[in-house]
């Protein structure tokens, strides 16, 4: 292939990268996919990858004086753009992936994926100590002094707080039989549900990217049979909160009161920091 | 693949791609630059002449020039290149991940409350000890052992014509300034044929040879990152088989730091960010987590594939397990001390 084509080759490629990471940022779907301290990183990236790519297409056809002696028999083993790979395999290789998977991505994982990674897992399963320790000790009169509340008198908490009370003995204490209110995404309860009387409320826990995102789960108790809400739509449920343990499985079970379908958070998914 | 498993895949594709891009950008453009602009040789007037300071030096560069494991591939490519000795490069390319403040930031802030010192004292330490032991066996070593053979090739040629250079270089009439890397003296006449640098090549034809050189790198590094991205998005949404029997290894004090290293290797973390990961791993022992700590930034699936523009396939998969087997003794027996000293 000549070096000229091979460029232009390279630099489209770049481009598509750079021109993805630029619109998911610009668009804001990149909240899905990374964690805040990471997304004017890409931003920066994709810019970079931008000017890499532009000026490398502009001057593909140029001449450039590397400022090395390439004459005689080394010429061959001093080429500064001889690659790996066949351009063509390189281009394909660097395309196909990218160009696939926007195409395929919804923004969200499927209920299989989210249960591979720990949907269902005992929230005993998921003790990470620094996350616990960096939410805010409290009890009962610490709750009824600062937390905010519905005009209807449930007390709105983040799921995070609820789920992580299963593994702290002082929150529990705090929130056994209180009424709350809280948001996430609504699926299927697929353990300990003989009578389909349950669901179950999770968000996303990222840490840097959604590869490393686990589900925070709850339990939706709702004693007949729950509502039809879309699977993984956002919903607000208000209940009272319990923690029962079921099976030899201490669980965050919400008896739920009131659910109805919400507005997607602005941030979905619980992020480190 | 069906519908929700592409929808799964891509997710995690993407965004460990836009995880990982911008740092392979950041070290595909220090490498084009140090391709065109840094003389050869350069690097090793920074190293001590002694060979073990000069690979003990190279596992402390990263507190210089911090990078991560997927932009210190290009960059060491090419300073190996420019003539740097591959032992000193094999340890900067092992150690510099770990071995930087970013991580030790990272890891410190990651594990509060569970000795977060300790561990990013441990990690540092033992990231440092891996690479330089590597880095002293590699010393020993042909560079064909190592190398893949085109590259191999180019250095020996690159050695042969330098030291061609050298001979005619000293005859009477030869004279370089410093910028050329050997200062012959005050002279001013300067014969290009021979040193090797066209010192009146045009500053803007350079510029577009780095960016050449850059886009060169990024697409030879991209390619094999986006494959190893790949197989680390079906392993991480749990398409490929094998996830489940990682969690029945966590109690086992021989197993558990094995089972998180062949975690390590296939989610492919960033170094800057994989303790906040391990940090979550409460089943595992303290020993588990710093072996995850200390091998995922020196072996994983996307570094297997970067690794192979530099390496030859059977080193790397000796230093494989030669790491794997070092770094999981020492975590085990470093854990045991620990406790047998707090008993």
């Amino acid at each position: 292939m000549k070096p000229t084509l091979r460029r232009i080759l390279f630099s489209l490629a770049v481009l598509l990268w750079s021109g993805v990471l630029l619109y998911f940022h610009a668009s804001g779907r990149i909240n899905v996919y990374l964690a805040p301290d990471f997304r004017p990183i890409a931003l920066v990236g994709g810019l970079g990858l931008a000017v890499l790519g532009l000026f490398n297409l502009f001057t593909a056809g140029q001449s450039a004086d590397c400022g090395h002696d390439h004459e005689g028999a080394d010429a061959e083993g001093h080429d500064h753009e001889a690659s790996d790979l066949p351009p063509l395999t390189a281009f394909l290789l660097m395309v196909v992936p990218v160009a696939l998977s926007v195409a395929w991505t919804k923004d969200e994982y499927s209920a299989n994926a989210l249960t591979s990674k720990g949907l269902y897992d005992a929230p005993a399963d998921f003790n990470a100590p620094f996350l616990a320790a960096s939410l805010p000790p409290f009890t009962r009169e610490d709750i009824e002094k600062s937390q905010p509340k519905t005009d209807d008198g449930f007390y709105k908490f983040n799921l995070m707080e609820l789920f992580f009370a299963a593994g702290d003995r002082e929150m529990q204490k705090a929130l056994d039989g209180l009424k709350v209110e809280t948001e996430g995404r609504w699926i299927d309860e697929i353990q300990r549900n003989p009578n389909g009387t349950r669901k179950r409320l999770y968000r996303l826990f990222i840490t840097c990217c959604a590869a490393d995102s686990r589900p925070i789960p709850i339990v939706l108790e709702f004693g007949k049979t729950p509502p039809e809400m879309p699977e993984n739509g956002w919903v607000r449920v208000a209940g009272v909160m319990t923690f029962p343990t079921e099976e030899g499985i201490l669980q965050p079970v919400l008896q739920v009161e009131r659910a109805l379908a919400a507005e997607p958070p602005y941030e979905e998914s619980f992020m480190r920091e | 693949m069906s519908p929700e498993s592409q929808q799964d895949f891509a997710l995690a594709f993407l965004s460990i791609l836009f995880e990982g891009a911008p740092f392979i950008l950041f070290g595909t453009l220090v490498s084009g630059f140090i391709d065109i602009y840094l003389p050869p040789g350069t690097m090793d007037r920074f190293l001590p002449k002694n060979k073990t300071l000069a690979v003990m030096s190279a596992g402390l560069m990263g507190a210089v020039f911090p990078v991560c494991e997927c932009a210190v591939v290009p960059v060491i490519r090419r300073l190996v290149k420019k003539g740097l000795p591959v032992s000193c490069a094999i340890t900067y390319m092992l150690a510099a991940p770990i071995v930087n403040p970013i991580t030790a930031l990272s890891t410190w802030k990651a594990f509060q409350g569970q000795g977060a010192g300790m561990m990013t004292c441990s990690r540092l330490l033992l990231g440092f000890l891996i690479a330089v032991g590597v880095g002293l066996i590699v010393s020993r070593l042909s560079l064909r052992s190592i190398l893949k053979p085109q590259l191999a090739e180019e250095l020996e040629n690159d050695a042969a014509r330098s030291a061609a250079k050298e001979a005619k270089s000293h005859k009477p009439d030869h004279k370089h300034d410093g910028c050329c890397g050997h200062d012959h003296g005050d002279h001013h006449h300067h014969d290009h044929g021979d040193c090797g640098h066209d010192h009146g090549a045009p500053q803007d034809n350079r510029l577009v040879a780095a960016f050449r050189s850059a886009l060169k790198d990024f697409v030879d590094v991209g390619v094999y990152f986006s494959i190893g991205v790949a197989i680390t998005a079906l392993f991480n949404t749990g398409i490929a088989p094998g996830a489940e029997w990682l969690d029945g290894l966590a109690q086992n004090p021989y197993q558990a730091p094995a089972a998180l290293m062949v975690l390590a290797f296939i989610l492919s973390l960033c170094s800057t960010s994989d303790a906040f990961i391990a940090a979550t791993l409460h089943k595992f022992s303290w020993g588990a987590k710093l072996a995850f700590l200390t091998f995922g930034p020196m072996m994983d699936v996307k570094l297997i594939f970067l690794y192979q523009t530099v390496m030859r396939r059977r080193f790397i998969l000796f230093l494989a397990i030669g790491i794997f087997l070092a770094i999981g003794g020492i975590s085990i027996f470093w854990q045991n001390l620990l406790l047998s000293s707090m008993k």
